[in-house]
């Protein structure tokens, strides 16, 4: 009971060549197919209630947002006209675009705009700061709906064109009713494609089909802004996990595009003459040392301050980028090199050379008593991987005692929300890493949160990050939100909401026949065509 | 025959019973929580629990067992946690690789294994028996995945003959289909083809010595069909035997290589399942698999009882 | 002595280079080797060289270090099984053997556990617990006891038929002493050889459960897991994975070679049934 399809071209190529095809024609290939290995898994496609970074990516694809953000991540109309704001900033009123179908044929009304951004409200940090201020959202007519708010709201673009996860997606109302804690099961949008659920092979491959219905806007693209014009008929999204054997297949032109080459194979794909290896993301990763301050050690300042003194990020940045300077930077702040809000304010503790001695005089002053330290460590992603075992190098240094608890991704995303004691099923440390894209304002940074027991895993605790916060959402300013940033990433420092282990930057390869490859924070598949 | 088929068939039913409850409770006290993979990377611990109780895992453990119990006979092998596609339909997407793969991993291993196991039992004690056993006793020590990576390196990267991974349907041509599987199983059959030359060579040896074989060489008759007619005949059974033993052996090394050669088999599909506890898909790939062994051993019996009568009994 | 090496090969040959293994792993310390955690990310993968025999790997660890105190790990975990699965396998079996009542039952539940292929069902148990050396143990013995109680079980039952042992019990010999006196001293033979092959069996299987990353943290360097990260590298920096592959490969191979040269010596007509 296999699952292939078999399309008029299909059968042309198996009546031609049955015994005789080279293994080149062995797959459905030609230039209008685009075959992708995607970062990870694609395990659903609910970008709105699952917020992995990779169903985000395959989101862009069938579904679309209000507005989109350009490369100055400035939101442009995509699935509107325009809007009205009035000069209070509390009401908001918006118009859809003629025309806009939904690929089963029915078309983009008012009343899916309205139970899709319910839906997401719930969901996304922005959405529910827009919830609690809201008095009323509701429909003019098919095409025109408005916000009415008790509170002014200036991002209101900005929220309903991110491409942060989870984006603002419109999708039909009956499946925008799904409860938003559960995942959709139909994947019908607006969007340039359309998913193949009948040739979903989870796990391994993911089929996207042009939908002959869309009709794209005048403006040139610029990542979600603008006209998307999609130069396949078909993107296969094809699931390697083992990397040797995805840059074996990008090698041999078995695959287009690799989404993410590991470091060291880098060089090897670099030196192929029909391989292009850039940077895509300029705006990079913030790598990420998470511990738990409800608990002994970290729960005293002074214990996560000898941490900050100890830890090297040349050290991590080494280990995750494969060697490779030109990924990486030092970086002290939360926010993202290179972009508005960006400051080192407050961060002199993590620069400069390392002081292990007076880091453990710190710690003794913190009470510390040689208990045991638990290090969770997801050892089946190779950044985390590797900021587990420098972290567990360091933690040594300074004479603590660890734990070091080698287990896979789903469970350490499990433990992580566990508030209980380390000893009893609980943890001291972890790992992860943020998309440069979600840490370069307070909106969509929910890792920045220091609401106590509200807050992300971990539960930092700084009224002076959340106050900082909230003079941001109110900045009426770029000067004003400048200083807001400034004062967060001080409060961040003092009381060490985490430890960011580095700045680096990923490498994707492609074939060289492949143009239109764009820089962005997620692949734009739009305006890509193979020659 | 029949008798003796039936009388086999019956006494699966048991194991399989076994099997079941061994799996279905082997996941159930088994730690990790789908629910937070569910919901994602920013969520917080009531969205987690809310997910947790609508996936059902908190009910008791008997009542969940004969609930599944009950659609596994009607053919329901529940649906997955995060594909939201039924167990069934993403076993079925994926039959055909690794049902491929193991079959013409058994046909290529009997293939060379037993000629290679003959002619070191008809010369045994000589060079040739050396080196054959040698290469038996390398197919059993060198891990699977390490051959796999070689003869990718070699054949694939440096030669360029053979694709490097992935897997074609057998609809899209027969060179196509084979071209992506003759690296896998050549590194699948090397631990294949050592078990059952051994085998092989034991058996004809041990046939080999017996009167009747010697009388018949002292009558005169040549060695060649001596072997082919009658000692290999008596030796088949335990051949036949190993080779439904070694079943085991091959869905854990596909499992292996699958991952190797990236191809969308049921030995990935549960590996992932497992990672990620994925209840549903490892319950049902597990009991697939031990059904098709038990499967594969019965008709063993039945072929060894019709090979040598005295079974029957 | 040479004599007996010549007649022999399989348990000299085997035999040498498994002491000789066991020597290295048991004197790491003491072979020129580092502290196997001590990393350097500044130094990583790095060809071998004067200074790093095997190179380093990715978090610049020194690979030749890791290989030997790797073999502490791989060798205790094939001795541990094999050691376990003999001595529960001998106990299952036995007990099978002569009670009755015990047989259908206890038969039937290995039965169940051999339908689950060996490698799903070790994978299966390390994904209940975390990764660790003893649960390796713990779960590659589970996986491979019913093979071994079904062999001792077999045994039990034709010894049970032989004319001396029916004698024995119709004289009214307790059955203790007649399991210790009778039973066990013709076991010890089938089992040792089983035992060997399950040890080198048992090898493998951690290196394909690390390989899998269902094996030992990666704390505790052991040849599976060492291949296991260098397995994305194989292409570039092949030596990662070529070192421990290729002493997992010698010590199974020497382990293979003892099982087939104990067999020989022992019984020749276990041949056929194993």
């Amino acid at each position: 009971m296999t699952n292939v399809n078999l399309g008029r071209r299909d059968v042309l190529k198996l009546a031609a060549g049955a015994a005789l095809a080279a293994p080149a024609i062995a797959r459905a290939d030609g230039p209008r197919v685009l075959r992708f290995v995607p970062q990870a898994n694609l395990s659903s496609l609910d970008a709105v209630a699952g917020t992995q970074y990779v169903v985000r990516n395959a989101a862009t694809m069938v579904w679309e947002t209000l507005y989109g953000v350009d490369s100055t991540f400035t939101a442009q109309p995509q699935m509107c006209e325009g809007h009205e704001v009035s000069a209070d900033f509390k009401t908001w009123t918006f118009k859809l675009r003629p025309g806009l179908t939904f690929h089963d044929g029915s078309a983009v009304t008012t009343r899916d705009v309205l139970a899709s951004l319910q839906r997401w409200m719930v969901r996304d940090t922005m959405g529910q700061v827009i919830h609690g201020r809201l008095d009323a959202l509701e429909a003019i007519d098919d095409r025109s709906f408005r916000f009415r708010l008790n509170k002014p709201f200036t991002k209101m673009l900005f929220a309903l064109g991110k491409s942060n996860a989870p984006m603002a997606l419109i999708m039909p109302e009956r499946i925008a009713k799904t409860d938003p804690f559960q995942l959709i099961k139909e994947y019908v949008g607006s969007g340039p494609m359309r998913f193949r659920a009948d040739e979903w092979v989870p796990g391994s491959r993911a089929v996207f089909e042009q939908f002959a219905g869309y009709k794209p806007r005048e403006e040139k693209a610029d990542w979600l802004a603008g006209g998307r014009h999609m130069l396949f008929d078909r993107i296969e999204w094809q699931i390697l996990p083992d990397p040797a054997t995805a840059g074996a297949a990008l090698q041999s032109g078995e695959v287009d595009w690799w989404e993410l080459p590991i470091p060291d194979l880098v060089p090897l794909l670099k030196r192929n003459k029909d391989i292009v290896v850039d940077i895509l993301d300029p705006l990079g990763n913030l790598g990420s040392l998470r511990m738990n301050h409800l608990y002994p050690p970290f729960n005293d300042p002074r214990a996560r301050h000898a941490l900050l003194m100890a830890v090297s990020q040349t050290d991590y940045m080494e280990a995750v980028c494969g060697g490779d300077d030109s990924l990486w930077q030092e970086t002290a702040s939360f926010f993202t090199p290179g972009t508005a809000l960006f400051t080192e304010d407050g961060g002199g503790q993590l620069k400069g050379p390392r002081n292990y001695d007076a880091a453990k005089k710190l710690l003794a002053e913190s009470g510390y008593n040689g208990e045991k330290v638990i290090l969770m460590v997801a050892t089946d992603i190779s950044i985390t991987k590797a900021e587990g075992d420098v972290t567990a190098d360091v933690l040594g240094k300074i004479g603590m005692n660890v734990d070091y608890q080698a287990l896979d991704w789903g469970t350490v995303g499990a433990r992580r929300s566990k508030k209980d004691p380390p000893g009893k099923g609980g943890w001291n440390i972890f790992h992860t890493w943020h998309a440069g894209a979600d840490c370069i304002n307070p909106a969509a940074y929910t890792a920045l949160d220091a609401g106590g027991a509200k807050a992300w895993f971990g539960w930092p605790n700084s009224p002076a990050v959340e106050e900082g916060i909230v003079a941001w959402y109110d900045a009426a300013d770029a000067a004003a939100e400048k200083a807001a940033a400034a004062a967060i990433n001080r409060a961040a420092f003092e009381d060490v909401v985490y430890i960011p282990t580095g700045f680096f930057r990923q490498y994707q390869a492609w074939r060289g026949n492949l143009t239109g490859v764009v820089k962005s924070p997620f692949p734009v598949f739009w305006g890509v065509q193979k020659t | 025959m029949w008798r003796y088929a039936g009388r086999r068939a019956l006494s699966t039913i048991p194991v399989m019973a076994i099997v079941a409850l061994f799996v279905f409770s082997l996941l159930y006290i088994a730690p990790g929580d789908p629910a937070a993979i569910i919901a994602g990377d920013q969520a917080s611990a009531e969205d987690i629990a809310r997910i947790h109780a609508s996936l059902g895992l908190d009910r008791p453990f008997l009542v969940r067992f004969a609930e599944w119990l009950w659609d596994v006979a009607r053919g329901d092998l529940g649906t997955s946690i995060f594909a939201n596609l039924t167990v069934t339909h993403m076993i079925g997407q994926r039959v055909e690789p690794t049902l491929s793969l193991m079959a013409l991993t058994l046909v290529f291993s009997i293939v060379v294994a037993v000629p290679l196991g003959v002619l070191a039992a008809a010369k045994a004690g000589s060079w040739i028996d050396r080196l054959v056993m040698l290469f038996a006793v390398l197919g059993f020590s060198v891990p699977v995945f390490v051959v796999g990576y070689v003869l990718a390196y070699v054949f694939a990267l440096q030669l360029d003959w053979l694709p490097v991974q992935g897997y074609t349907p057998l609809s899209r041509g027969v060179w196509p289909w084979l071209s992506n599987l003759i690296l896998p199983v050549l590194a699948l059959g090397a631990i294949y083809i050592a078990l059952i030359a051994r085998i092989t060579r034991a058996s004809m040896l041990e046939v080999l010595g017996q009167d009747y074989i010697r009388t018949a060489r002292a009558k005169g008759l040549g060695l060649a069909p001596i072997l082919f007619l009658h000692a290999l005949k008596n030796a088949s059974v335990p051949i036949v035997t190993v080779i439904g033993l070694g079943v085991a052996l091959l869905i854990g090394g596909a499992v292996v290589t699958e991952s190797v050669f990236a191809i969308p088999g049921i030995g990935r599909l549960v590996v992932d399942a497992i990672l990620r506890r994925d209840y549903p898909v490892i319950q049902g790939v597990t009991l697939m698999f031990s059904f098709l062994y038990v499967l594969v051993n019965l008709v063993v019996d039945v072929l060894y009882s019709l090979l040598d009568p005295r079974i029957r009994q | 002595m040479i004599r007996w090496a010549r007649r022999n090969p399989g348990i000299a040959v085997g035999g040498l280079l498994l002491a000789l293994i066991l020597l290295a792993a048991i004197l790491a310390p003491v072979l020129f080797t580092v502290d196997p955690t001590a990393l350097a990310p500044a130094r990583r993968t790095r060809p071998p060289s004067a200074q790093h025999w095997f190179g380093t790997d990715m978090l610049g660890r020194d690979i030749y270090s890791r290989v030997v105190f790797g073999g502490r790990v791989s060798l205790v975990v094939g001795f541990a099984v094999a050691a376990l699965t003999s001595i529960v396998g001998l106990v299952i079996g036995v007990l099978a053997g002569f009670v009755r009542l015990l047989d259908n039952v206890v038969m039937r539940a290995m039965d169940g556990l051999m339908a689950v292929p060996p490698i799903l069902l070790a994978v299966a148990l390390m994904a209940l617990t975390r990764g660790s050396v003893q649960n390796v143990i713990i779960a590659i013995t589970i996986a491979e006891i019913p093979r071994v109680s079904r062999l001792v079980r077999g045994v039990v039952l034709s010894l049970r038929e032989l004319p001396y042992v029916e004698a024995a019990i119709a004289a009214g010999t307790r059955t203790p002493r007649l399991i210790w006196r009778h039973i066990l001293p013709n076991t010890l033979a089938p089992l040792t050889v089983q035992a060997s092959y399950i040890c080198a069996s048992a090898m493998i299987t951690e290196a394909i459960l690390s390989f899998i990353g269902a094996g030992t943290p990666p704390i505790v360097p052991s040849w599976g897991n060492i291949m296991a990260e260098g397995r994305a590298l194989w292409q570039v920096k092949p030596f990662i994975v070529f070192f421990p592959a290729a002493a997992l490969s010698v010590t199974v191979l020497a382990v293979n070679l003892l099982g087939d040269g104990l067999r020989d010596a022992l019984d020749p007509r276990l041949a056929r049934r194993l």
